[in-house]
C-alpha cells in the first residue's frame, strides 16, 4: 500500500542495513547496534516483546513490502532459498547464505537463468516436506496482484513471460491465463527449481534474501486476500492463534522446525515466545522502555525515541545503555521539477544553498539523522559519495546567489517547495530549508501536502511545483533498487503518472549507464557502473540529498544479545535477541 | 406509543440508507484515488487501473451503492470474478446478508470485522457511562444540595477544570504517570471479558476514566441545574410545609423530575459513544470502533468507513427511540400518539 507519510511510507521497503565500510565506500562507519548492556549468552527461553506502532499490512510473505515485517517474518516463520545472515558488517551482513536451497544459486546465460536446490528435512509446520512446486507455487501467486494486492512486482518485469498491455498475460494461480508460459519460465525437476527471466538478473540471490516473494506457500493454504494474516510457517516459529490487524499476535515455537537444516547464522531462536503488541504511540513505547519495569523490561521497539524524550535518555546513564542510534536504510531527498526548473544554473544553486542542518535540527538533531552526499544509502554495495555536491552542510546562500546571478535570472527568484506535510518536525524543517532558500535569492512558497501528496506530485499535469520532497529505502543491497527506480524516465513517465521520476527528469545519457548496468554480470562491477550514473545525475542536478536517516531505538534491560543488522533492515534483529530468565 | 415506535424505527431505517449513500458520494469526491493504495512501491498506471477493475471502483458510484444495497439484502460474493469462481473459489469470500461489504485492506468482510470490535468500544461506553453517571449525577446532586456553599463551589470548579482539559492529555497523562512510572495501575490492556473478567475490568480502568472524565464535568453542572431548577417548583415546597421527609423529597419527587432530562443527554450520549471513541482508544490501543475509524478513513477504505457510518448512525438513532420511550415512563405527562 502507498502511504502518505515520508521514508517510512513510500519507502517502506528497505532491505539493506546501515553501514558503509571502509572497504565499499572509502569512509568508515559508525559501529551497529551492538550487544545490550546485559549478557550477550545465547540464552534459550523466555518471551520476547515487540512494541510497535505501525500495523502490519501483510503477512502473506508474496504481499509483505515492509522492511520491518521482511525482516521479521524472515527470521521467525518464512524462510528462503536464500537469507541475509546475522553480522554487523556491511559486507558479510549484505552477502546471502543458504536457507533452504543447498547454495546461493547457480546462474547461467549472463544472469538469465537461476537454479536452485531445495535442501532435504525442510518441513512446514504441519511436519510436511516443502517441495519444489512450493516454491514454484509462490513464485505464482506474486502475479495475482489484482487479488494479492501490494507486495514487490519485480517477477512480473524480469519472468521470461509475455507481456500485454504492460502486464504479464500470465495473472496468478487463480486465473488459467498464462498458466503454460508461467509454467515453461519456472519448473521443478525433482528439488531443482528453474527460473527463467527476459533479462539478466544478476542479484536475483539478494532479491529473495531480501524481499519474500520467491518464498514457497502451500497451494491447499491459499485462500487469497483471506491469506492475508494467515501465517502458514517454515521457520522456528509458529502463529498461536491468529494475528490481529492493529493488536498483534504471538509466535510460540514451531516443533516441525528442524534447526539442522537451518543456521544459527541465520536464525538462533532463543526465545520461546515472541509477542507483537501494534498500535501503541511511540510517547507511550518509549515511556515504558524507559520505565523498564515488568514484561517492558523484555521488549523491543522499531520505534524511535521521539525528541521530546532524548533528555529522558541522555540525561540517565541506565537508559541510555539501552538505547542505540544507527543509521538506518532512509534516505531523504528533494528533487528539482525538470519542467519549470531548466536552468542548470538555477538547480545548481538551489542546491548550493539547500541547509541540510536545518532540516536535520528540526526534525531531532543527530539522532534524526546526517547529512548526506548522495541519493544512494552509504550501506549500498559500491556507495560513493557524490562528487557534485559540494556545498556544506549549512549550504552556502552567497555561492548560490552567484550563480543565481550568471543565470540571469531575476531575483529574488519565485520557487515553490511542495513536501510531504501534517507535522510539526517536517513543517519546520522545511521552514529551516525556505529560510536558506530565500537568502540565496529564491522566493519560496510552502506547499505543505498531506494525503493528496503522492496523487500531486505524481500527476504530471502538476505545473504548480518546482521543488518536491523525496525519500527511499532500497528494496535490496544493490543501487539497481535506487537510481533505475527513480529516474528512468521510460519506466516512470507516461501521460498518466511520473512514478517515481517526481521530478521529470530525463536523459539519454543517464538511460544509457542505466542500459549498460543491468549488463554487467555482477553487483560489483554493476556498482561501478551506478556510480557513474549517479555522477550524471548530480551533474544535472537531478535531485539534491538531504539526510541519511538513523534509528535511535530502546529496548528493555532483560534484551540480550540486541543488534540491528542489514539483514533486519536496521531493526531489532529477531534472528539473534533473546531474553534473560525471568 | 407503538405506532410512533414503528414511525420512528422506519424513518430511522431511511436515515441509515441516505448516511450511506452520503457517504459513498464523498468518498469518491476526495481528490485521493483510493485503487493507489491497494499498489506497493513500484505502482504503475497498469496495475492501478487492473486493481481499480478489481476492487469495482471503475463501476460508476451509484452502480457500486446499488451493488452495496444488494448486498445488505442478499449477500455477495468477493471477488465478484466467475473465472475466479470457477477455477479458485477457495479465495472466494463469501458475505453473508447483511453484508456490509469486504475491506481489502482489512482483509475481512466488514459485518464480522465490526461485530469483533463492537465488544472493546461497549465496554468501554458502558464502563464509562456507570462512572459518568455515578460520579456525575451524585456530584451534581451534592453540589444542588449545597448551594452556595464550599462543596458546590469545589466540585463545580473541578468539574469546570476537567472539561477544560482535552481527553488526549487526560488519557496521555493518567497512561505515563498512573500506569507507568508511578505504577499504580497495570498497563491498560483490553482483555475480552469471556477470557477473564478480573482483568477485563483492570484494563477498563483507565481508559473508562479517562472517557467518563469529561462527562463526570458535564453532568455534574447539568444535574445540579436540573435539580435546582425543581427544587424550586411550588409541590416540592408544599411537600416540605405538610413535613415529608427529606430523604423522600430529594429521592422520590426531586429526582424524578430530574431524571428526565438527564435521561435523554446520558442516553444519546451513550448512543454516540458507542459508535467508536476515537481519542481514548487510540490512546489506550484499545482496538475498538474507534480506532477502526480513523484506520479506515486515513487508508480510504469505503467498505469498511461505510459500515461504520451505518453502524454510528444506527446506534444513535436506537438511542434517540429509547430515551423518547423511556421519556413517556419516566414523565407521565408525555404521551405519544
Amino acid at each position: 500500500m502507498i502511504t502518505r507519510r515520508k521514508a517510512a511510507g513510500l519507502t517502506a521497503l528497505v532491505s539493506t542495513g546501515l553501514l558503509a565500510t571502509a572497504a565499499c565506500s572509502g569512509t568508515t562507519a559508525p559501529s551497529q547496534g551492538g550487544t545490550s548492556g546485559g549478557s550477550a549468552s545465547a540464552t534459550k527461553g523466555g518471551t520476547l516483546y515487540y512494541l510497535t506502532k505501525r500495523p502490519a499490512e501483510h503477512l502473506d510473505p508474496q504481499r509483505i513490502y515492509i522492511g520491518r515485517d521482511l525482516a521479521n517474518m524472515n527470521r521467525l516463520v518464512y524462510r528462503d532459498l536464500v537469507s541475509l545472515p546475522i553480522s554487523t558488517d556491511l559486507k558479510e551482513g549484505t552477502t546471502p547464505v543458504p536457507d533452504l536451497a543447498t547454495d546461493t544459486g547457480t546462474s547461467t546465460e549472463g544472469g538469465k537463468v537461476w537454479s536452485f536446490t531445495l535442501r532435504d528435512g525442510v518441513k512446514w509446520q504441519d511436519g510436511k516436506d516443502i517441495t519444489c512446486e512450493d516454491l514454484k507455487y509462490g513464485f505464482s501467486r506474486g502475479f495475482a496482484v489484482d487479488v494479492l494486492t501490494g507486495g514487490p512486482n519485480y517477477a512480473l518485469a524480469y519472468l521470461d513471460v509475455p507481456q500485454k498491455n504492460g502486464l504479464p498475460v500470465y495473472n496468478g494461480p487463480y486465473k488459467k491465463a498464462g498458466q503454460a508460459e508461467f509454467d515453461k519460465a519456472v519448473t521443478c525437476e525433482g528439488k531443482k527449481i528453474t527460473y527463467r527471466f527476459n533479462k539478466p538478473w544478476v542479484d536475483f540471490p539478494l532479491a529473495i534474501a531480501s524481499l519474500r516473494f520467491a518464498a514457497p506457500y502451500r497451494a491447499d493454504q491459499d485462500k487469497g486476500d483471506q491469506s492475508n494474516y494467515a501465517i502458514f510457517s517454515d521457520g522456528p516459529y509458529k502463529i498461536e492463534g491468529t494475528w490481529k490487524k492493529g493488536v498483534g499476535g504471538t509466535f510460540v515455537r514451531n516443533t516441525n522446525w528442524d534447526p539442522k537444516t537451518d543456521s544459527d547464522k541465520v536464525r538462533k531462536a532463543l526465545p520461546d515466545k515472541i509477542v507483537f503488541i501494534e498500535g501503541l504511540t511511540n510517547e507511550i513505547i518509549s515511556q515504558r522502555l524507559i520505565a523498564d519495569s515488568g514484561n517492558d523490561k523484555f521488549a523491543v521497539t522499531d520505534r524511535r525515541i521521539p525528541a521530546a524524550l532524548f533528555s529522558q535518555v541522555t540525561g540517565n546513564p541506565a537508559v541510555q545503555s539501552r538505547a542505540t542510534l544507527v543509521d538506518a536504510p532512509f534516505i531523504d531527498y528533494v528533487l528539482p521539477n525538470f519542467n519549470r526548473m531548466k536552468d542548470l544554473k538555477v538547480r545548481q544553486a538551489l542546491a548550493m544553498a539547500t541547509d541540510q542542518n536545518a532540516y536535520i535540527t528540526a526534525q531531532g538533531g543527530d539522532k534524526f539523522g546526517k547529512p548526506a552526499k548522495s541519493i544512494v544509502s552509504p550501506a549500498l554495495i559500491g556507495y560513493k559519495d557524490n562528487p557534485n555536491f559540494t556545498a556544506p552542510p549549512d549550504g552556502d546562500p552567497a555561492a548560490a546567489k552567484k550563480l543565481l546571478q550568471e543565470a540571469g535570472v531575476a531575483m529574488p527568484s519565485p520557487l515553490r517547495y511542495t513536501y510531504n506535510g501534517g507535522t510539526s518536525e517536517v513543517d519546520n524543517a522545511a521552514a529551516g530549508m525556505k529560510a536558506a532558500w530565500d537568502k540565496a535569492g529564491f522566493t519560496v512558497t510552502l506547499d505543505p501536502l498531506t494525503d493528496t501528496y503522492y496523487d500531486v506530485i505524481q500527476n504530471p499535469a502538476n505545473n504548480k511545483s518546482d521543488v518536491v520532497w523525496g525519500g527511499w529505502g532500497a528494496d535490496w543491497p544493490s543501487q539497481a533498487t535506487v537510481l533505475p527506480p527513480l529516474f528512468d524516465a521510460r519506466i516512470n513517465l507516461t501521460e498518466k503518472s511520473n512514478g517515481q521520476d517526481y521530478g521529470n527528469y530525463k536523459s539519454d545519457a543517464a538511460n544509457k549507464l542505466i542500459d549498460e548496468a543491468a549488463t554487467k554480470p555482477d553487483v560489483q562491477s554493476a556498482a561501478t557502473v551506478y556510480n557513474q550514473l549517479d555522477d550524471q545525475l548530480g551533474k544535472d542536478v537531478a535531485y539534491i540529498p538531504l539526510v541519511v536517516q538513523k534509528f535511535y531505538l530502546l529496548r528493555g534491560s532483560g534484551v540480550t544479545n540486541y543488534l540491528q543488522t542489514p539483514a533486519s533492515n536496521s531493526y531489532p534483529e529477531l534472528g539473534a535477541i533473546g531474553v534473560s530468565s525471568k | 406509543m407503538f405506532a410512533f415506535v414503528v414511525r420512528r424505527v422506519l424513518v430511522g431505517f431511511i436515515m441509515l440508507f441516505v448516511m450511506s449513500l452520503v457517504t459513498y458520494l464523498l468518498f469518491f469526491a476526495a481528490p485521493t484515488d483510493p485503487a493507489r493504495f491497494t499498489c506497493g512501491k513500484n505502482c504503475t498506471p497498469e496495475l492501478v487501473e487492473q486493481n481499480r477493475k478489481a476492487l469495482g471502483y471503475d463501476k460508476p458510484v451509484l452502480v457500486q451503492y446499488v451493488d452495496f444495497v444488494k448486498g445488505v439484502f442478499t449477500g455477495r460474493e468477493y471477488p465478484d470474478d466467475p473465472e475466479v469462481a470457477k477455477t479458485a473459489p477457495q479465495t472466494v469470500v463469501h458475505c453473508p446478508a447483511p453484508c456490509l461489504g469486504y475491506s481489502p485492506l482489512m482483509s475481512q468482510n466488514v459485518t464480522s470485522l465490526l461485530a469483533s470490535k463492537l465488544p472493546v468500544t461497549a465496554s468501554l461506553a458502558i464502563m464509562a457511562f456507570i462512572f459518568w453517571m455515578v460520579l456525575g449525577v451524585s456530584g451534581g446532586v451534592v453540589a444542588a444540595l449545597n448551594r452556595g456553599r464550599f462543596l458546590d463551589r469545589a466540585l463545580v470548579g473541578t468539574a469546570l477544570v476537567f472539561y477544560a482539559f482535552p481527553t488526549f492529555f487526560i488519557g496521555l497523562w493518567l497512561y505515563i504517570y498512573v500506569a507507568i512510572k508511578w505504577q499504580l495501575t497495570p498497563v491498560p490492556v483490553y482483555t475480552p471479558l469471556t477470557q477473564d473478567p478480573a482483568a477485563w475490568l483492570a484494563g477498563l480502568f483507565l481508559p473508562s476514566l479517562t472517557l467518563a472524565l469529561i462527562f463526570i464535568a458535564s453532568y455534574v453542572r447539568i444535574t445540579r441545574a436540573f435539580v435546582l431548577e425543581t427544587l424550586g417548583e411550588d409541590y416540592l415546597r408544599t411537600a416540605q410545609a405538610k413535613g415529608l421527609e427529606k430523604r423522600k423529597i430529594l429521592t422520590k419527587h426531586t429526582m424524578r423530575a430530574s431524571l428526565t432530562p438527564i435521561t435523554t443527554v446520558a442516553g444519546i450520549d451513550l448512543g454516540v459513544l458507542l459508535a467508536g471513541a476515537i481519542i481514548t482508544e487510540t490512546v489506550f490501543n484499545y482496538d475498538g470502533l474507534g480506532k477502526l475509524a480513523v484506520q479506515a478513513a486515513t487508508t480510504f477504505d469505503l467498505p469498511t468507513m461505510v459500515g461504520i457510518v451505518i453502524l454510528s448512525a444506527f446506534f444513535i438513532i436506537t438511542a434517540n427511540i429509547i430515551v423518547d420511550v423511556l421519556y413517556a415512563y419516566i414523565d407521565p405527562r408525555v404521551k405519544y400518539s
